[in-house]
Order: structure tokens, then C-alpha cells, then sequence
């Protein structure tokens, strides 16, 4: 360290610090004057307007006045969904598994081919033929609707900067609030059937379309657009014949994420029902506790996700093709195939053959749980009393003779926040302000539990991060925002979403950033890793249920583990990417002045992955959040589960609400982190 | 005067045994197909029966919450296994509306309770009285309800019974919400594994029942005096020191159906099933693993002379 660094880091009142201060006298104000004021902790409920009440009866009115027209909308889609999905169920199965591995062969040669028919080949085999059909029938009429969709939002985005704010708070809310808030909504207003699992997916998917448009037509060069202007050409010439195809790679990339999103939206789809599909006989076998048949059924949906994967985005590079005419010459091969069954009368798909490997799957899952059963409660109870526990009540409810062996008392109280201050003002003394106000605020919060915060408190930390991250500006959206949470009656739920996927967020920024270091430095471990990292978003989630219910029992640490399974994964990808991805010069500017490869990661590596990183943090972030509604199938009491009560009693007002405020805290969340990815890229000089 | 009040019922009586029309048979008649297995059996009995009388049948699977919207808008005709207990506010609005008409009991015997797999016996003596839960909480607790007891409740979206039985009769119980139907079995299964202790509740009929020896706790029979008087029952405090009220399972339809196909509706209406009939098919189904229609069709072919009567009445 410089003698310069030291002058810099001497306590002045930075705005980090200034914030830091703002927040610890707030918390410190609530927690001296709690014994005369309670509502600083529970806020009246006197206080909170019936806000879901009101958001029900304007939608119902909303809602009444379009259902003509949207059903209309249904019916006219009704022709493609059942076209499709009588060609996919009717051609026979040589036929279409000819056609995939033909295409795959044009696409990328022997290895696509191979992977499309290993991938189509599974689904066949798994005894889910017809099912699996339905479910790509709806997925080959969602993801025109959605890249229409997405497409549409991104040129106009593009179009008219004036309005692109608002499009893009738009695009933000359809990826964040949960699909089933909005499910009874959809179901009034196109009825029942496959059209709203259509129309709920192509919600879901247009965004990243819509995003990689929006990028895509960003990067053209300004050389080209120029080129266009210079010959003439009307805004729309230019539009459609020199920037659209100049983005069309980074738009491929769109289509590829907008047909993963429309896939991972298939269980949703089925949870309405109306279709026959994969998602439906997931939703069945998890509902009977069948781990192995869940697991068969979910793995159908997996491999076709990693086809279709790699294959549009092998589409997406624009590399050369492979012949057609193997291609077409395998594509016969299939129509061949499908004669002779037919003349044979053998033309139905075979049944399952997994059956027997499905049935082992589960009675071995039954048997390591009665083997391991004191082990897994130690687990479940050490991670409950030491951990979840004291983050949710707080060390002074959460410190019991039968959970720590002694009884919390008020002078361990004083004994705590002693020594919280202790460490702070040494860390200040050392010439960390903001670290030192920070641990003791840090001290607080796992003395008071962070589902009794006083609101206070949590309003001005989000005021305060919010101005340390992206000004006055962000500060004031991302309170106000929560205020209304506040004042419509769902705090208290709000709080438990925070805590849970707080402590999820936590816990996947360590296992997988030390998981991304590892796969960046071992291309060994990346080849386990990737797989399974695959297979986590893939597949769908409820599938992992089971187990974890087996394991640990109905409750906040299944929810957690739950949770973390899903989100871990982007934390793990973007660390490893940021890691790896370090330019070249800098890495041997660093080898030639003499740096151990242990310095390069510190020093070197880890500071230019810093964005890289946090982009990663923010995506886990909202994948936490995204998972609180299917954890809540596991009886967790946040956020989700009113979304779950609203949709069971077809209350609109509440499933809207709640939604809303999972989507205000994700992106609140989201701001937050963004705003310090940008500063960090500032001051890496990267943008 | 006399004679024509006698006529009027002959003409009654006349009336209701006529046969019904078949009417729109060249289209299909749209079941909901829910969730879970009873169901399936149940609503494949039926669409043999109309089968049987000259229908078209369509299964439509449907989630059990969402059905009722589409049976307002007549995309699904019927749907034939409702359980009181656990049934959406939407429904009680369409009914409300008039675009939904019930079609009567099943005559499936419903039974739910505060329950216990068997070997939980051992672990708390003195079960199946209720009783003997108020010394043994401390078995039944965990991380997250020390040092009360736990008990697994519906989930949240199914209403709280348990949480107001354990109010009822003072137990040191906290009752936790499912979450979900597959929670409370992956329950009922690593307790039945593990041999450990587990207190939930749970319904029958239910192929989870046998499959897991699931035993009910013995509490005071139900009854309204019970719900609103606190003094009645063990706990002269509290309402609720009794039993679950009987649950009652029924039908409901689309109100066109009887315009359009009024035989179907008669004998959707008269379509009875009782718990002896339809659990061996659902651990048939399973328990053994054999595929709903095959289970249905033979106890079809066996059981004649239990549903034909119906669809002959319709008929003729």
C-alpha cells in the first residue's frame, strides 16, 4: 500500500460513510425507543390501506372490459396450437426424430446430429412420446408469439428512446413478477385452456428477445448505419436492410434464451391444465411423492432444453453449414423407418423403458433417508439454530437453553453490541469508516432478527444503499417503492421473502463464487460443474422438491435449500466467466513483473472480474426471488405463499399484489447491485 | 280436486322417469381430469356410463383450483369429485352467477382428521386418544417449533383445521402449513422411513392411507354445537374440541349441460361411488401401477349391475 492510498482511506466523510452513519443512528434511534414506541417494529395494521382490495376491483373492471376481445385472441390462436400439435402427435415418431437428427447433421455436422438423436432418442425411450409432443406443440406456437412480442418491444425501444424507460421497467415486471400471480387473471380473460399456459409463456420469454434486439441494433456500427443513411435509404430501409441484419447474431441469441424461457415455462403451463403435456405428468408423480418418476419425467424436459439449446445457438454463429444432402438422406432414412413400422403395425412409440431404473431411483432415495436419517437432522437442526433461526428472530429470541444450551440475556445484549462496536471503531481506526459503521449495523441486525426490523430501519438502508449506488434519483424510487409495500398490508410478509432469500443469496454468493474459482482454475471441475448447472435450470424445479422434503421435512431450511439449488448456478457461471475472461496483455504484464499465480487471481484476476461478478450476484438475486413461489409449495409463509392462497381462491387483488411486491424488492435488488457493477466498471476504466 | 292433485304427481313421478333426450351426442362431453388419482377413477366411471349410453367423452385435465372458470364458460361440462373441504371461494361465485349448477353427492364417504402413520404409536403411548398429545409434544418437536410440538397442516391455500384443533384442545402443538399435497406425502414417507415422529392432517379416501398405515386420532364427533359453543366439548374454553365437520363430496356442471345433452345430466346426477368401490382401484392404479383405464374397464365389466341401472334410467 502507497503512501497516497493511506491519505485516501483516512476517515473523511465520504458518501459511503455519510450514508453508513444515516443508517446506524436510525437503527440505534428504533432499538432505544422501542420500549415506548412498538410501532416503530410492527407497523399498525390502522395504518395500511386494503390496497389489495382495490388493485381486485379496478382489474375486475379492467379485466371485464377486454375478455371480448382477448377472447377472441384465444380462439384465433386455438387453430395453431391444435394444428401444431396434431402435426407433432400424428407424425409418427421415425419421422420426427429423422427430422431432428437430419437437421442436426445440416446444423453442426455429426456431433448436433448425434446430440439430436441421443436427446429425442431419451425422450422416446422414456415412454412419454405423446406428452412430450404437446409439450413441444406448445412451445413451437409460444416462441413466435413471444420473439414477435419481444421483437416488437425491442425495436420500438430503439425507435423511440423517449419511451425506452418505461419499456424497460416494463420488460423488467414481466420477468420478475411471478407467473402465478397472474395466472387467474389470465384465465378470466382467455379461458381455460392451452392458450393461457401460451400466453403466460410468451410473457415470460419476450424479454430476453426483446433485451438482445435492444443490444443487438445498440452495437451496430456507426460506420454501417452511416453507409445506409449515405445511400439514401428511408428510416425503415435502413431499419430492415442494413441494422437489423447487421444485429441479426446478437437477435439469434435472443430467439435461443427466448426458447429456454418459453421451455422452463412448460410446468406453469401445466399447473392450469387443459394439455396433456410433460408438465402435467411432473406436477402428478410430484404430487404422489414419486421421486424417481418425477425425476424420469423432468429429465425429458431437460434433454429437450439442451437440444434445442445447442442447437439455435450453434444457429446463432454464423458458421459454415453442413451438407444438406446427408441431412435430407438421414430425414428419409426416418421416413423409411416410419413405412416400415407402419406396414409392420408397429407404428405407436414404445413404451417406457426406464421404468424399472425410475423405480430403483426412488426406493434407493427412500432407503439413504432411513439410513441417514439422525445425520440429515443434524443438518436440518444445526443450520436451523445457528443460522436461519438467529437471521429470522434474532440472537435474543433465537439463543434457548434447548436450542444453544443457555438462555439469552440483556447483558449478552450489551456484551454484543459492545464488542459490534469495538470492531467497528477498529476497523475505523484502520482506516475502514464504512466497514466499521457497517459491522455495526451488521450487530443489530442479528440482534433484532431481520423479520422484526423496525421498518424505519430497513426504509432508510435502502434509501441509503440506494443513494451510495446510483444517486438522490434511485434513492427516492427505491423507498417510495417500498413504502408501498409498507402501507399495503404485506410487510410482514416482505420481510420473511427478504430474510429467505437473504439468507440464500448469502449462501450461493459464497459456495458459488469458491465453485466459479474452482471451475475457472480446474477445467476439470467445469466439466462436472457445466452439466449440472444445465440440468439445475432446466429441469423443472419441483421436481427437487421431493427429496429435499425427504430429507429435511416441511420447513424454512428445505425452503432455503430449495432456493439455493436454483440460484446458485448464474453465481457459479458469471464468477467463472469474469475469472477466465481477463485480457490477455494484462495477464502477461503480470507474469513478466514477477506475479505467483496466487497473486494474478488477487491481484490481477479478481479486480477485472469484479463486475463480471456482481452482474452474477445480481442475477442469483433475482433467480431467489423467482424461486420463493415454488418453495412455498414447500410451506414456507413469505410472499409466495400468498400468491399461492390468492390463486386457490381466485383473488385477483391479493395474487396481483403480492406479486407486485415481490417484483418491487427484485427490483430494488436488482438497482442496487447494478449500481455498483457500473461504479465498479468506472473505475476499471470499462466503460 | 282430489284426482287432479293425483294427477299432478302421476305426471310427476311421470316426469322424472321419462327418458331424458340424448341430445348433441356427435359432440364430446368434456370431463375435468384433476390432480389426483380418486379422482381419475372417479371420472372414468363416469365417462364409461356415458360411453355406455351413446356419448363422446373427452378427458380434459384440469388444476383442481382453476377448473371452475372453465366450467362457467362450458370448456369443460363436468367435473365430478369436489371435496367441501378444500374448494376455491370461485366456486361458491359461479355458483352464485348461475353458470355453474352442483349435481349432487357422490356418495364417497369422506373422513379428515388430526392423524398419525401407525408406528408413531409406539413413540407417543396412549394414541389414537387424543389425549395423550398433550404429554407427548416434546416428541413431536423440531428446530422450528421448540419446544411445542409439531403439527403438519393443510396447506395454506386448503384452509388451517389443524391449526384450530390444536387451539381447541390446548395442545402444545404449532401447526405448520404443508405447502403442498406432495410436501404432506414426502412427510408421511420419511416418517414411515425413518420411523420417526410425525403428527399431520390427513383425509380419506386416500391410497396414502393404506399405503403408509395412516391412523386417525380419536376426538369427539363433530357437530355445530361443537363450532359455536365454547363450553360444549373437553375443552370448556374453546370451540373447535371435536372432530373435523363431515366432508361433503359432490358434482358440479356447466349450466347448459341439461339443455344440451339431458340424459348425460340425469345420469351425471344420479352417477353415485362409493369409498368400498373406488380405493382398490386407486391402489390398483397406484400402489400396483396399472393404468386408470384398464382399472376402471374391468371394474366395469364386474360391476354391472351397480351402474347400468343408472344409465338405463336415463334411457329409457
Amino acid at each position: 500500500m502507497t503512501a497516497i492510498d493511506i491519505a485516501v482511506r483516512r476517515p473523511v466523510l465520504t458518501r459511503g460513510l455519510v450514508a453508513a452513519l444515516f443508517v446506524l443512528a436510525v437503527g440505534a434511534l428504533c432499538l432505544m425507543l422501542e420500549p415506548v414506541a412498538p410501532w416503530l417494529f410492527a407497523f399498525p395494521a390502522a395504518w395500511t390501506v386494503p390496497a389489495t382490495d382495490w388493485v381486485g376491483n379496478v382489474l375486475e373492471v379492467v379485466l371485464n372490459t377486454i375478455k371480448p376481445t382477448m377472447r377472441l385472441f384465444s380462439a384465433v390462436v386455438a387453430y395453431p396450437m391444435a394444428g401444431a400439435d396434431w402435426a407433432l402427435s400424428g407424425t409418427p415418431w421415425p419421422i420426427v426424430l429423422g427430422a431432428v437428427t437430419g437437421l442436426g447433421w445440416y446444423i453442426g455436422g455429426w456431433r448436433m446430429s448425434l446430440l439430436g438423436l441421443a436427446g429425442f432418442g431419451f425422450v422416446l425411450l422414456s415412454g412419454y412420446w405423446t406428452e412430450s409432443m404437446n409439450t413441444l406443440a406448445l412451445v413451437v406456437v409460444s416462441v413466435p408469439l413471444a420473439v414477435l412480442l419481444g421483437g416488437g418491444i425491442g425495436l420500438l425501444a430503439n425507435e423511440a428512446p423517449r419511451v425506452r424507460p418505461a419499456l424497460l421497467a416494463t420488460l423488467d415486471a414481466m420477468q420478475t413478477i411471478p407467473t402465478f400471480a397472474y395466472l387467474t387473471p389470465l384465465l378470466l380473460l382467455f379461458g381455460f385452456g392451452p392458450v393461457v399456459g401460451l400466453v403466460a409463456s410468451a410473457i415470460y420469454a419476450a424479454p430476453p428477445m426483446a433485451r438482445n434486439v435492444i443490444l443487438g441494433l445498440e452495437r451496430v456500427d456507426a460506420e454501417v448505419k452511416e453507409a445506409g443513411i449515405m445511400s439514401g435509404a428511408t428510416r425503415l430501409q435502413q431499419l430492415v436492410l442494413v441494422e437489423i441484419p447487421a444485429a441479426a447474431q446478437q437477435i439469434m441469441v435472443g430467439v435461443n434464451q427466448c426458447l429456454m424461457a418459453a421451455l422452463s415455462m412448460v410446468i406453469i403451463a401445466a399447473v392450469i391444465g387443459g394439455f396433456d403435456d410433460i408438465g402435467w405428468e411432473v406436477l402428478l408423480t410430484m404430487r404422489k411423492a414419486q421421486f424417481g418418476q418425477a425425476f424420469l419425467a423432468g429429465l425429458v424436459i431437460v434433454a429437450f432444453a439442451i437440444v434445442i439449446d445447442r442447437m439455435s445457438a450453434q444457429l446463432a454463429l454464423e458458421r459454415q453449414r453442413f451438407s444438406w444432402r446427408i441431412g435430407a438422406g438421414i430425414f428419409g432414412a426416418g421416413i423409411a423407418l416410419a413405412l416400415v413400422l407402419a406396414l409392420a403395425g408397429q407404428a405407436d412409440a414404445p413404451a417406457g423403458i426406464f421404468g424399472a431404473a425410475s423405480e430403483a431411483v426412488d426406493t434407493s432415495l427412500g432407503a439413504f433417508t432411513a439410513a441417514n436419517g439422525a445425520a440429515l437432522d443434524g443438518i436440518k437442526n444445526g443450520a436451523m439454530f445457528y443460522g436461519l433461526l438467529p437471521l429470522r428472530i434474532g440472537l435474543d429470541q433465537a439463543v434457548l437453553p434447548f436450542t444453544w444450551g443457555f438462555q439469552w440475556t440483556g447483558a449478552m445484549s450489551l456484551w454484543l453490541f459492545a464488542a459490534g462496536a469495538l470492531g467497528g471503531l477498529a476497523l475505523a481506526m484502520t482506516g475502514r469508516p464504512v466497514a466499521g459503521v457497517g459491522l455495526a449495523i451488521l450487530t443489530g441486525i442479528i440482534e433484532t432478527g431481520v423479520a422484526n426490523l423496525p421498518w424505519p430501519f430497513v426504509l432508510s438502508s435502502v434509501a441509503a444503499l440506494g443513494w451510495i449506488a446510483g444517486g438522490r434519483r434511485l434513492a427516492i424510487i427505491a423507498t417510495l417503492l417500498l413504502a408501498t409495500i409498507l402501507v399495503s398490508g404485506l410487510w410482514e410478509r416482505a420481510l420473511l421473502s427478504i430474510y429467505l432469500s437473504g439468507a440464500a443469496v448469502a449462501a450461493c454468493t459464497v459456495v458459488g463464487g469458491l465453485l466459479g474459482l474452482l471451475s475457472a482454475v480446474s477445467p476439470m471441475a467445469w466439466r462436472v460443474v457445466r452439466p449440472l448447472c444445465d440440468m439445475l435450470q432446466t429441469i423443472p424445479l419441483f421436481v427437487f422438491l421431493i427429496p429435499v422434503l425427504m430429507f429435511f421435512q416441511i420447513g424454512e431450511f428445505s425452503a432455503f435449500l430449495a432456493i439455493c439449488a436454483y440460484a446458485i448456478v448464474p453465481m457459479i457461471r458469471y464468477t467463472r466467466h469474469g475469472l477466465i475472461s481477463t485480457p490477455p496483455d494484462m495477464l502477461e504484464a503480470a507474469i513478466a513483473s514477477g506475479a505467483t499465480p496466487s497473486q494474478i487471481m488477487r491481484d490481477v484476476r479478481f479486480p477485472y472480474a469484479a463486475p463480471s461478478i456482481l452482474l452474477g450476484l445480481n442475477q442469483t438475486i433475482l433467480y431467489a426471488f423467482a424461486m420463493l413461489v415454488i418453495a412455498a409449495l414447500i410451506g414456507t409463509t413469505g410472499l409466495g405463499q400468498s400468491i399461492y392462497l390468492a390463486l386457490g381462491q381466485a383473488d385477483v387483488g391479493l395474487g396481483v399484489s403480492a406479486g407486485a411486491a415481490m417484483a418491487i424488492l427484485a427490483f430494488i435488488a436488482d438497482r442496487l447491485v447494478q449500481g455498483f457493477a457500473a461504479e465498479r466498471r468506472k473505475a476499471l476504466g470499462l466503460s | 280436486m282430489r284426482t287432479a292433485l293425483f294427477a299432478t304427481t302421476a305426471i310427476l313421478i311421470a316426469s322424472t322417469v321419462q327418458a331424458a333426450d340424448l341430445g348433441a351426442v356427435d359432440e364430446p362431453i368434456k370431463l375435468a381430469i384433476n390432480e389426483w388419482t380418486g379422482q381419475h377413477v372417479t371420472t372414468h366411471v363416469a365417462g364409461e356410463m356415458l360411453e355406455a349410453a351413446g356419448y363422446q367423452v373427452e378427458y380434459v385435465t384440469a388444476g383442481m383450483m382453476n377448473q371452475f372458470q372453465a366450467l362457467a364458460d362450458g370448456d369443460i361440462t363436468a367435473t365430478l369429485e369436489i371435496w367441501s373441504s378444500n374448494v376455491s371461494d370461485e366456486y361458491a361465485k359461479k355458483i352464485g352467477e348461475g353458470t355453474v349448477v352442483e349435481l349432487g353427492d357422490l356418495g364417497l364417504d369422506a373422513k379428515e382428521g388430526l392423524a398419525y402413520p401407525s408406528h408413531v404409536a409406539d413413540l407417543c403411548p396412549g394414541l389414537p386418544a387424543w389425549e395423550a398429545l398433550k404429554d407427548c409434544a416434546g416428541v413431536f418437536a423440531t428446530a422450528e417449533t421448540l419446544p411445542m410440538g409439531r403439527l403438519v397442516d393443510y396447506p395454506a391455500d386448503w384452509g388451517t383445521p389443524g391449526a384450530e384443533r390444536i387451539t381447541g384442545f390446548g395442545l402444545p402443538f404449532k401447526a405448520v402449513p404443508a405447502g403442498s399435497e406432495g410436501a404432506l406425502i414426502s412427510e408421511l414417507r420419511a416418517s414411515t422411513e425413518k420411523k420417526s415422529p410425525l403428527f399431520l392432517v390427513f383425509w380419506q379416501p386416500h391410497w396414502a392411507m393404506s399405503a403408509y398405515d395412516v391412523k386417525f386420532v380419536d376426538v369427539p364427533v363433530g357437530n355445530d354445537e361443537c363450532f359455536n359453543d365454547a363450553s360444549w366439548g373437553p375443552n370448556p374454553d374453546a370451540t373447535m374440541d371435536c372432530g373435523f365437520s363431515p366432508t361433503r363430496i359432490f358434482k358440479a356442471a356447466w349450466s347448459g349441460m341439461e339443455d344440451k345433452w339431458p340424459a348425460a345430466y340425469e345420469i351425471l346426477s344420479n352417477y353415485q361411488l362409493s369409498v368400498e368401490a373406488q380405493q382398490p382401484m386407486m391402489g390398483a392404479v397406484d400402489v400396483d401401477g396399472n393404468a386408470v383405464e384398464d382399472v376402471v374397464s374391468a371394474w366395469m365389466t364386474e360391476n354391472e349391475a351397480t351402474w347400468k341401472p343408472v344409465v338405463d334410467a336415463a334411457l329409457n
